[in-house]
């Protein structure tokens, strides 16, 4: 019961920061699909989400104020990471990367970029402006966990050997080094 | 029918989809999201599908209707159907996507058409599949039973606990 209660809080943890508050993503996305799957995904994984179907809602709901005559207050829903697609009609995710990197208000949150497109140049063109990582769609559980690290970096990771759910894994059974689909899951071990 | 008997059939009308390769692996991880909290959770991301592609395939029907075509107008309605049929795994439309977009670098408006309707048949052909599937799936909820999603081995892939 003890290892189980042990195991029970580890995981809570899993997506939490040091007090123990589930991690606040901001998931932009204009495709409702997807927004739909990642924000499921993250919950399951219990990261707290805010979706946005565009770059200029994710920038309100930071705080970017159209108003320039009233100071906004940034980032009042205390978002910890920004999830964002990158091909996304009038303001793409680099252009959301770049305005909150441009505002000293909000330019600590982390942005990590997701994409459908291998496009080394978009690639590294993102990551010179201050994205953490820029993913791969369809997101998999396996990227939550970078997610964490991107908020805590100094963050406990589990030690192998000891009891922690596992993934439920979809494996080829030709054991062959190629990129295989993997599933979202949870068994004990 | 009793309930082993229609999660028997659950089971190999699954199989057969991601065989004939209908459905990939992603389309797994969605029936893996869905738990006690959100208990229709594939039907409402499916038909989430199914209104974007419909409202998408009419969109690129319009688009390659006009005297004179905007290929990026196109190419960007068929790079959003090719995202979100990657999204549940609709492995078919998804590739039949591909090859969409590359007909639209080259500005082939006779090849677009063609593949529009190769798109709109891989589509209609999931849709139905589907819609069969999760009919299977409510009526085993109804009689009391639980997807075995355990069982599934398919494709040169194992369900690995």
């Amino acid at each position: 019961m003890e290892e189980e209660e042990e195991q029970q809080k580890h995981e809570q943890a899993s997506a939490c920061d040091s007090n123990g508050t589930p991690i606040h993503v901001l998931a932009v996305d204009d495709c409702f699909v997807d927004r739909k799957i990642v924000g499921k995904l993250l919950e399951k994984a219990s990261f707290k989400v805010t979706s946005a179907d565009s770059g200029k809602k994710a920038l309100e709901i930071l705080g970017f104020s159209q108003d320039k005559v009233e100071k906004s207050s940034y980032n009042d829903q205390k978002i910890d990471i920004i999830l964002t697609d990158y091909c996304m009609p009038e303001m793409n995710g680099y252009d959301l990367l770049m305005a909150v990197k441009g505002n000293s208000n909000v330019k600590s949150i982390p942005v990590v970029i997701i994409s459908s497109e291998y496009d080394p140049q978009r690639i590294s063109r993102c990551l010179a402006n201050g994205a953490e990582d820029f993913l791969r769609k369809p997101l998999q559980h396996k990227d939550l966990q970078k997610l964490r690290s991107y908020v805590k970096p100094s963050a406990p990771v589990p030690k192998t050997g000891t009891k922690r759910k596992v993934m439920l894994e979809l494996i080829p059974e030709s054991g062959t080094a190629e990129t295989r689909p993997r599933i979202a899951g949870v068994a004990v071990a | 029918m009793e309930v082993g008997q229609m999660q028997r059939t659950w089971v190999e009308y699954t199989k057969s989809l991601f065989r004939e390769g209908f459905l990939d692996g992603q389309f797994t991880q969605l029936q893996l999201l869905q738990d006690e909290s959100n208990p229709d959770f594939v039907v409402e991301v499916v038909s989430l599908f199914f209104e974007d592609s419909e409202r998408l395939l009419n969109d690129l029907t319009r688009a390659l209707d006009q005297q004179i075509v905007d290929f990026k107008r196109v190419d960007a309605h068929v790079h959003q159907l090719k995202g979100s049929s990657s999204s549940i795994g609709a492995q078919r439309v998804k590739n039949a996507c591909i090859a969409f977009r590359n007909f639209c670098e080259e500005q082939n408006s006779e090849a677009c058409l063609k593949c529009l309707q190769q798109v709109r048949q891989e589509y209609c052909l999931v849709k139905n599949k589907l819609e069969t599937l999760i009919r299977l799936e409510q009526q085993i909820v109804a009689a009391g039973g639980s997807i075995p999603i355990e069982e599934l081995s398919f494709q040169g892939y194992k369900v690995k606990l």
